[in-house]
C-alpha cells in the first residue's frame, strides 16, 4: 500500500465455519461452510428464515459455540471462548437481570472488570441518558416496557466499549410500532457507536434500513446464499425506488429459502 | 441464542421463532374489580377487616351462649371466659414448655434449611442428578413421615433428639423441592449474558445464580417453618416428656378443656404471627418480581 | 449409563448398604431388609398382635369417611369463597391464616371432644384433607380465562350452563390436583390420629408394636403402609394426568 501502512486487520473473519448438533432424531448440520469478513465499523446483517443457523453463526463469533469446522478470527486471533474485551452481545429477549435496576444491569460488565463504583455509574448514566432513559435508571426491568428493556440491553452491551457488537434479533419480541421506532433509533446511534456490528434478523425491512451489507442465508444447513452491498445514504427512505427494487430482490431470495425451511420446495 | 449455552456444558440447537406471549399479556380471569353486592363498604380494606372482626366476635358470642344454655357440654367445650382464665393459670407451666418447643423447632429448621437448600441447588443444577434422584425425593415426600416416627423415637428416646430430627425430616422436603425447582427455572439467557461479558464460574454463581434462585429459597424457607413446628409438636405428642405437644396431650387426657383450648389458641396465634412476619419480609425483599 | 440404570443402581446400593450396616447392630433398633419377609409371615399368626385384617378395614373406612367429608366440605367452601366475591374477600384471609397453624395442634382438642374412637380420626382427616381442596377450587376459579366465559355468554348460555360447560372443565386440571392432595392428607390425618391415640386401626397396631419393641413387625407394617399409600397416590397421579390431557 502507498505510504507503507499495513491494511488494518478486519475485526471478524469467518473461515468456512460449520456446526452440527446431535439431536435425539439424528445429527443436524446447522451451519455449513460459511465464510465472511466484516470490516471495522461495518454493519452486516444476517438475513434468513427461522432455523437457518444465523444465531449459531453469531454464537460462534461470540465464542459461546465452538465450530466443528473452520475457524473464527477476532481481530486476527483465533477465537476459543468468550471475548468480553472485543465482543458484546444483545439478545432477543434482553437477558436483563430482573433483580437489578436498569443502571445496575448496565454496570454489570464493568463490575466484572473491576471498574470502581462511581466510574461505573457515570458511564452507565452517560449511556442511558441519550437513549431517553433518564429518570428510569432505578427502575427494575419488570417496570419497563419492551422497547425500554431492549434499550437497556443495548446500553449494557455498549458499556464495555468493544469494537464488535453482535445483535440477535434484538427487536424480535417487540410489537410492530415499537420495532419500527427502535429501528429508526438504532440508525441514529450507529454512526456514533463506531463498531463493527453483526445483526441477525428475519425482517427485510430492518435489514435494508440498517445495513451496509446484507448476507442472505439459506435454509438449514445454513450457507451463504448471497451477499448484497447496500450503499444508499442514511437515513434511508423506504419508499425510494432503489429500496423497493432491493426489497423485491431480497424477498425473492428469502422467500425461496423460507419455503424450503417450511418444508415446501419452491 | 441464549439457549446455545447451558450450565452443564452441553449445547442445544438454536431456538425457533420468538415467543408469542410477549405480544399481549394474558387477560385477567373472573376476579375483575366489580363492586360488592353487599354494599360499597365491603370493597375497602376497613370494611373487610371489620367484617372479619365482627365474624370472629359473633362466633365467640355464639360459643358463649351455647355453653351457658347447656347446648354444649362444658366438659368438652369450655366457655370463652373459662378459656381466658385458663390462660392465666397455665402460663407459668406452659410458657417454658413453649420455649422448649420453639427452641427444638428452630434447631430442626436450621438443619432442614441447610440440607434442603444445598440439596435443592445440587439436584436442580445437574440434569443427571435431577433425573436420578427426583423419583426418590418425591416418593419420600409422598410417604407420611409419621410412619418413621416410632423408629426415630426408638433410637433417640423420648427427648430433644427425636423432636429435632423429626422437625428436620418434616421441613427438609418442601424446602428441597422448592429450591430444586427454582434452580431449574433459572433463565439460561441470563447465564449466557454473564459469560459473554467475561464472568468466571464463581462470578456466575454469585452474581447470577444466587439472586435468581433466592426467591425460591425464601419461599421454601417460609413453608419450612410451619413444617418444622409440626414435626416438633408431633414428636412431643407421640414420645415426649417436655414441650408444648406433650403438655397438650396430657391436658386432653385429663379433660382439662379450658386449659387445652387456651394452649391451642396461644400456639395458633404464635404460628400465625410468625408466618405473617415472614410473608411481610418476603414482600419487602421481592420488589423486583 | 441410562437414567433408569442409575435409579436401579441406587436402590440396590441402598438395600445392600442397609443390610450390611445393620446386621451387626442391635436388633431391637435396627432391622435389616432380609428380616422383613419373615416378620410379615409371623405377623399374621402372633397372638399378642390383634387381628390385623380388622384393623386394616377400620382404617380404610376411616379414610374413606374422612375423604368423602373433606371433598364435600372442601368443594362447598371453595365454591362459596370463590364465586361469592365479597364472602371470599372477607373469609379467605382467615382461612389462609389457619393454614399457617401446624395442624397437629388441633388433635388433642379433637380427642377430647370426640374421644379415642374413629370419630376423632375422621374429624382430623377432614381437617387436613379439605384444605388443599378449597385452595385448588379457589385457584381453579381464578385461572378460568374471562374470554371463555364471555364467549359462552355471548352465545346465550345461562349462568348454570356457563358454570357446567365452561368453568368446570376449565377448572378441572387444577381441581384434580387438589383432590389428589386432599386424599393424601386425609390419609395422613387418619394415620396420625391413630398413632397418637386410639384403640384400633393400623396406626394403633404400629404404636402397639413400637411399644413392645417389636421392631421387625413395626418395620414391615410401616413399609407396607408406605407402599400402599404410594400406590394409591400413583393411581391418583394417573387420574390427574388423564384429566389434564382431557381438559387441556
Amino acid at each position: 500500500m502507498p505510504g507503507g501502512t499495513t491494511p488494518p486487520t478486519p475485526p471478524i473473519v469467518l473461515e468456512a465455519i460449520g456446526k452440527r448438533y446431535e439431536t435425539t432424531s439424528g445429527a443436524v448440520q446447522a451451519v455449513d461452510s460459511v465464510s465472511l469478513t466484516v470490516r471495522a465499523e461495518e454493519f452486516v446483517t444476517l438475513l434468513g428464515p427461522s432455523g437457518c443457523g444465523k444465531s449459531t453463526v453469531l454464537g460462534m463469533i461470540a465464542g459461546l459455540v465452538r465450530p466443528d469446522a473452520g475457524r473464527v478470527l477476532v481481530d486476527g486471533t483465533p477465537c476459543d471462548g468468550p471475548n468480553p474485551d472485543k465482543v458484546a452481545l444483545v439478545f432477543q429477549d434482553g437477558g436483563l437481570f430482573p433483580w437489578r435496576t436498569a443502571l445496575d444491569n448496565v454496570t454489570f460488565g464493568l463490575e466484572l472488570r473491576g471498574v470502581p463504583a462511581a466510574k461505573r455509574r457515570e458511564i452507565a448514566r452517560g449511556l442511558l441518558e441519550p437513549m431517553g432513559l433518564r429518570g428510569f435508571e432505578t427502575k427494575y426491568p419488570r417496570e419497563l416496557s419492551g422497547g425500554m428493556r431492549q434499550r437497556v440491553a443495548i446500553a449494557r452491551a455498549l458499556a464495555l466499549d468493544t469494537p464488535i457488537l453482535l445483535m440477535d434479533e434484538p427487536f424480535g419480541a417487540l410489537d410492530e410500532q415499537t420495532r419500527l421506532l427502535m429501528g429508526e433509533w438504532l440508525v441514529g446511534i450507529r454512526r456514533r457507536a463506531r463498531k463493527a456490528v453483526v445483526f441477525v434478523t428475519h425482517s427485510l425491512h430492518e435489514a435494508i434500513a440498517l445495513s451496509d451489507r446484507i448476507v442472505v442465508m439459506t435454509a438449514r444447513p445454513g450457507r451463504i446464499k448471497d451477499v448484497i452491498d447496500v450503499t444508499l445514504p442514511f437515513p434511508r427512505d423506504l419508499n425510494a425506488p432503489e429500496v423497493t427494487d432491493l426489497r423485491a430482490k431480497l424477498w425473492e431470495q428469502v422467500r425461496e429459502e423460507s419455503l424450503k425451511a417450511m418444508g415446501n420446495p419452491p | 441464542m441464549g439457549r446455545l449455552i447451558n450450565p452443564e456444558g452441553g449445547s442445544r440447537p438454536p431456538s425457533g421463532p420468538p415467543p408469542e406471549d410477549k405480544v399481549a399479556p394474558a387477560k385477567p380471569a373472573l376476579e375483575a374489580a366489580s363492586p360488592s353486592r353487599y354494599g360499597r363498604f365491603f370493597d375497602s380494606r376497613v370494611g373487610v377487616l371489620g367484617a372479619q372482626a365482627a365474624s370472629i366476635a359473633a362466633v365467640v358470642v355464639a360459643w358463649h351462649v351455647a355453653v351457658r344454655t347447656g347446648v354444649a357440654d362444658p366438659l368438652f367445650v369450655p366457655a370463652p371466659g373459662a378459656v381466658a382464665g385458663a390462660l392465666g393459670t397455665t402460663a407459668s407451666e406452659a410458657l417454658p414448655r413453649l420455649g422448649d418447643t420453639l427452641a427444638k423447632a428452630f434447631l430442626g429448621y436450621a438443619l432442614a434449611v441447610s440440607l434442603g437448600v444445598a440439596g435443592g441447588l445440587l439436584i436442580g443444577s445437574r440434569r443427571l442428578v435431577h433425573a436420578v434422584a427426583m423419583p426418590y425425593v418425591v416418593a419420600a415426600y409422598g410417604v407420611p413421615k409419621i410412619l418413621v416416627l416410632p423408629w426415630i423415637a426408638l433410637i433417640f428416646g423420648l427427648g430433644t433428639g427425636t423432636a429435632v430430627i423429626t422437625a428436620t425430616l418434616f421441613a427438609v422436603f418442601p424446602i428441597l423441592l422448592m429450591v430444586a425447582a427454582g434452580t431449574r427455572d433459572v433463565d439460561p439467557t441470563l447465564i449466557t449474558a454473564a459469560v459473554s461479558m467475561g464472568a468466571t464460574r464463581g462470578q456466575v454463581s454469585r452474581k447470577v445464580l444466587l439472586p435468581a434462585v433466592l426467591p425460591s429459597v425464601l419461599a421454601g424457607m417460609r413453608i419450612g417453618v410451619v413444617f418444622a413446628m409440626l414435626g416438633v409438636l408431633l414428636a412431643e405428642m407421640f414420645a415426649g416428656t417436655r414441650g408444648m405437644g406433650f403438655l397438650m396431650q396430657r391436658m386432653a387426657m385429663a379433660f382439662k378443656a379450658s386449659e387445652l383450648f387456651a394452649a391451642t389458641a396461644v400456639v395458633s396465634i404464635l404460628s400465625i404471627v410468625v408466618v405473617l412476619s415472614l410473608e411481610h419480609l418476603n414482600q419487602r425483599l421481592s420488589r423486583w418480581r | 449409563m441410562t437414567v433408569l440404570a442409575w435409579r436401579l443402581g441406587i436402590l440396590v446400593a441402598i438395600l445392600a448398604v442397609w443390610e450390611v450396616a445393620v446386621r451387626p447392630l442391635n436388633p431391637i433398633f435396627y432391622v435389616p431388609p432380609s428380616a422383613l419377609p419373615g416378620a410379615l409371615v409371623r405377623m399374621w399368626r402372633v397372638p399378642e398382635l390383634p387381628a390385623l385384617g380388622e384393623h386394616v378395614w377400620l382404617t380404610f373406612t376411616e379414610i374413606a369417611g374422612a375423604y368423602a367429608l373433606a371433598v364435600a366440605a372442601g368443594l362447598w367452601l371453595g365454591f362459596l369463597l370463590g364465586l361469592r366475591r365479597t364472602v371470599g374477600r372477607i373469609y379467605e384471609p382467615l382461612l389462609a391464616a389457619l393454614y399457617a397453624v401446624p395442624s397437629v395442634i388441633w388433635y388433642p382438642s379433637l380427642m377430647l371432644f370426640f374421644g379415642l374412637g374413629p370419630a376423632s380420626k375422621i374429624a382430623f382427616g377432614v381437617l387436613l384433607g379439605f384444605f388443599p381442596i378449597v385452595l385448588s377450587v379457589l385457584a381453579g376459579i381464578r385461572q378460568v380465562p374471562a374470554t371463555l366465559v364471555t364467549v359462552a355468554r355471548s352465545m346465550g348460555a345461562r349462568p348454570w350452563t356457563v358454570f357446567r360447560k365452561v368453568m368446570l372443565p376449565a377448572m378441572a386440571s387444577t381441581m384434580v390436583g387438589g383432590l389428589r392432595a386432599g386424599l393424601a392428607l386425609s390419609v395422613v390425618g387418619v394415620l396420625v390420629g391413630e398413632i397418637l391415640g386410639s384403640r384400633a386401626g393400623v396406626g394403633y397396631v404400629i404404636n402397639y408394636a413400637y411399644g413392645l419393641m417389636m421392631t421387625r413387625e413395626y418395620a414391615v407394617l410401616a413399609l407396607i403402609a408406605a407402599a400402599a399409600i404410594l400406590a394409591v397416590d400413583t393411581v391418583g397421579a394417573l387420574v390427574e394426568a388423564r384429566v389434564k390431557r382431557w381438559a387441556g
